[in-house]
């Protein structure tokens, strides 16, 4: 595809994620409002509160006013990059979301080129050994990998790795004893654990369908004919069969980058990582709204992107389209 | 055996790794103290959140604190006097004493804290400020005097940094106190003063070297490690990433195991009361009916709520009080004696009352809350035993408060409620005629002028032995009226590693951390 084109399909799918970004904002505002339960109580915590006070706080937030107003107010402050106050933090949602967003990045990208990475390599393997031990074994395990839900892996992973063996540690992502500033290695044996524990599944999924489309593709046609032509087995692997095959991994990978921030989510409780999915955790037990609706608005750019990035990339690497 | 060679060297690696940062740096003595979620704020004078508690007790001070026999003790105040009428308190205030900031801390402060602060915004404090018409005066510098309309027992109790902490005037006057910047970095006068809060991750108090008391701060700093899940907060004590946590963090199946592993200090036998009770709808049938409430109180397993729901860690309901506060239990008419547990004859008074077995009363409790979700179960369990077959409904908190205080749409409600230290703050609650429909208050409908009568003196009599008198005889009514069934008081243990040193002086675990430093 040649670059102008490419740019004119970059900028004919951001107009179009305008108005989804506006769909999301207003759905998720009204299934949120239409939930029980009165965050002003929440608010007070656990003993009577005086009266006018539950009234003072419907009003300071605005709580008492019509649901079409608290709407139109919020997409409005939503369109100038205001998202809100939340009331439980007595903070800016923004500022909220941007002090966990580097957190959370670090866990899921790693989680992610984890998964992609191993995965795909795992694929290979069990392609190019196909009906044998090895791709019996990659298929075993990529299935129960996909099956087993993440936090009660990653209880397993703590109670394995921190409590039995005490390599590593369980909680947080540095030392809180310690005053210096984490190194590098410390910073990783923090990471490890929650990294793992979020890749696994994704790593399973990736690792499947490059096996599936690496027995595809290495069975084509011009696989034997590479071959013929005496090219090394690696290049045919690589250059062929891979760039041949990457097609529905790419779009695997892009596709899950949503669920991997949400899967994060429990991820981040289940090890104390200061992220946004911890922050998402406690706005639901709080009854949050604002910033329950900022994260969602996050995520969901989020994936809008990701998606994005996975159509040029399928666009760039596609033999048939880029040639 | 290139496998094995690889294992070996890995684990040598990563061990190594762990623990490099911990022992290559000469570090301060610090304290890791376990909490829940970041605090809604760090003005301990707008909220009841035990955590904001928990990280303001180290920095605020109140004019007094409470210790383990529910004695107040000096603390901003020096001494006090109380007039016979109970009506005036007069407080000698602590002299030299300085705000984190350097300012002197003034009778001003006490005066401004209780007037613009605690009056209008703490949960609990306000409503007691305004139903005893209390109003602070400075007479001196070092002077306050608290005059009440009526006279109130527990007032002193109330004087703690978690009901009443004294705030700076100098950095509150004239401004917006919801949302003045001192609410995320505190300014208090305690043995520690604030130093970060990385949201997410921890809030860090360092050693106060000004503090009034003596000795100073056996600690150089605290860290509060937020850890969220609470399984994980068990974990963090048991691989020594956490030095300590109160039972309020903790599950009570974790705390079995802490204790069974015996590594860890533990204080168990002191616990500021709380109590778990299931609330009748008494203005519906069929708990309209005295003789179903009594049928359900002879029906339900107590001491298998104990010991299946608390892990053993709680004792079965004693009384319409508990068995929390030992002065005022009344032997004579205690649950175990009126309401033995008889299945069969329950199900025969239950019949009595014309129960039909097609009614499905609704049991109503928080779904995230696993005590009350077992309690729920075993509860059911009992109850079809006698022929009544309940229909079980978890709901969100938000969801349940509405239900039952608001609307008051439900047969039965479990509820728990916390004492703050004396029944008088926290358990009148549960029995006292309420028209307001307000949160957590007494939603059974309920309404007794003679327990009101009788309420309203053991709120004023200053005299515990006079006030346990009037407890025993308010037991005489409750536990045969029933509007609530206490399941079972709340036994609680917290953990400390064995690297801290003079702890718990306090009733509440959260407080006088000056005191603490690092063992040898």
């Amino acid at each position: 595809m040649r670059a102008g084109a490419l740019a004119a399909f970059i900028l004919r799918r951001l107009l179009v994620a305008v108005p989804m970004m506006a769909c999301v904002a207003i759905v998720n505002f009204l299934l949120i409002r239409a939930a029980p339960g009165d965050p002003a109580q929440i608010l007070m915590g656990d003993f009577p509160a005086p009266p006018g006070t539950l009234v003072a706080i419907r009003h300071a937030y605005g709580l008492d006013r019509p649901l079409w107003v608290q709407l139109a107010t919020y997409l409005a402050q939503v369109a100038q990059g205001d998202l809100g106050y939340s009331f439980a933090n007595r903070q800016p949602v923004a500022q909220l979301i941007l002090e966990r967003m580097a957190a959370t990045l670090s866990l899921t990208v790693t989680a992610l080129t984890l998964a992609s990475v191993l995965g795909v390599l795992l694929g290979i393997l069990a392609a190019r050994r196909q009906g044998r031990w090895l791709d019996t074994l990659v298929q075993t395990v990529s299935l129960a990998g996909y099956s087993v839900p993440e936090f009660w892996l990653g209880q397993m992973l703590i109670l394995v790795f921190a409590v039995w063996l005490g390599w590593l540690p369980a909680q947080g992502d540095a030392s809180v004893r310690s005053l210096a500033p984490p190194g590098f290695l410390e910073k990783l044996s923090y990471l490890a654990l929650p990294a793992l524990a979020l890749s696994v599944r994704y790593l399973a999924l990736i690792a499947r369908i490059t096996r599936s489309s690496m027995i595809q593709a290495l069975s084509s046609d011009f696989i034997l004919a590479a071959r013929l032509r005496g090219a090394s087995e690696l290049r045919v692997i690589l250059r062929h069969g891979l760039r041949n095959a990457a097609g529905p991994v790419v779009s695997v990978i892009g596709t899950n980058a949503g669920f991997v921030l949400a899967g994060s989510a429990l991820i981040e409780t289940v090890f104390g990582w200061p992220g946004i999915g911890r922050l998402l955790y406690g706005a639901i037990s709080q009854r949050d709204t604002p910033v329950m609706l900022g994260i969602l608005l996050v995520v969901s750019l989020c994936v809008v992107l990701a998606n994005l990035a996975t159509d040029i990339l399928q666009q760039v690497i596609d033999p048939r389209i880029s040639r | 055996m290139n496998v094995v060679l690889g294992r070996r060297s890995f684990g040598v690696g990563a061990a190594a790794l762990a623990l490099a940062p911990l022992a290559a740096r000469a570090e301060p003595a610090t304290a890791v103290l376990v909490i829940d979620a970041d605090p809604p704020t760090l003005n301990l004078g707008i909220t009841t959140d035990y955590t904001a508690g928990d990280v303001c007790a180290k920095v605020l001070e109140g004019l007094v604190w409470t210790d383990r026999s529910y004695t107040a003790q000096p603390s901003l105040a020096t001494s006090w006097t109380v007039s016979p009428d109970g009506l005036r308190y007069d407080f000698t205030l602590r002299q030299g004493v300085r705000w984190h900031d350097g300012t002197p801390f003034t009778s001003d402060d006490v005066v401004f804290t209780f007037s613009e602060i605690l009056a209008k915004s703490h949960p609990r404090a306000s409503a007691t400020f305004r139903r005893v018409g209390a109003v602070a005066t400075a007479a001196a510098p070092d002077k306050v005097t608290v005059s009440l309309k009526s006279p109130y027992a527990p007032f002193l109790q109330q004087l703690s940094v978690f009901d009443a902490p004294i705030l700076p005037k100098h950095v509150y006057a004239g401004t917006d106190i919801a949302a003045n910047p001192a609410n995320q970095a505190p300014i208090g006068t305690g043995p520690f003063k604030f130093a970060s809060w990385a949201r997410g991750s921890a809030i860090t108090v360092v050693r106060n070297p000004d503090y009034w008391g003596a000795p100073k701060p056996g600690l150089d700093r605290i860290v509060f490690q937020i850890i969220p899940q609470p399984a994980s907060r068990i974990t963090a004590l048991e691989t020594g990433e956490a030095d300590f946590a109160p039972d309020f963090y903790l599950p009570k199946s974790g705390e079995l195991q802490l204790m069974a592993q015996g590594k860890l200090q533990l204080r168990q036998g002191v616990n500021i009361p709380a109590v778990y009770f299931a609330m009748f709808n008494t203005a519906t049938a069929p708990f309209s009916d005295i003789r179903a409430r009594h049928a359900v109180a002879e029906a339900l397993d107590r001491g298998r709520m104990v010991r299946q729901v608390m892990n053993g860690l709680a004792t079965p309901g004693y009384g319409s009080f508990g068995d929390g506060f030992g002065w005022l239990t009344d032997a004579d008419s205690a649950y175990a004696k009126l309401y033995p547990l008889e299945p069969a004859a329950a199900k025969a008074l239950l019949a009595e009352t014309g129960f039909k077995p097609d009614t499905k009363p609704r049991v109503l409790y928080d779904a995230a809350r696993p005590q009350m979700v077992a309690t729920a179960n075993i509860l059911r369990e009992n109850l079809r035993a006698i022929g009544m077959d309940v229909q079980l409904v978890p709901l969100e908190r938000s969801v349940l408060n509405d239900r039952v205080f608001a609307r008051r749409d439900f047969e039965i409600a479990l509820q728990s409620y916390f004492s703050a230290g004396d029944p008088a703050i926290g358990y009148h609650r549960i029995y006292q005629t309420d028209t307001s429909h307000a949160m957590l208050t007494n939603a059974s409908g309920y309404s007794n002028i003679d327990v009101d009568r009788l309420l309203g003196a053991a709120l004023s009599e200053p005299d515990r032995g006079k006030r346990a008198e009037l407890y025993r005889q308010l037991q005489r009514i409750l536990n045969v009226d029933i509007p609530s069934l206490v399941l079972f008081d709340e036994k609680t243990v917290d953990f400390a590693s064995p690297r801290l040193a003079g702890l718990w002086p306090g009733l509440d675990p959260r407080d006088q951390w000056a005191g603490v430093s690092i063992a040898g």
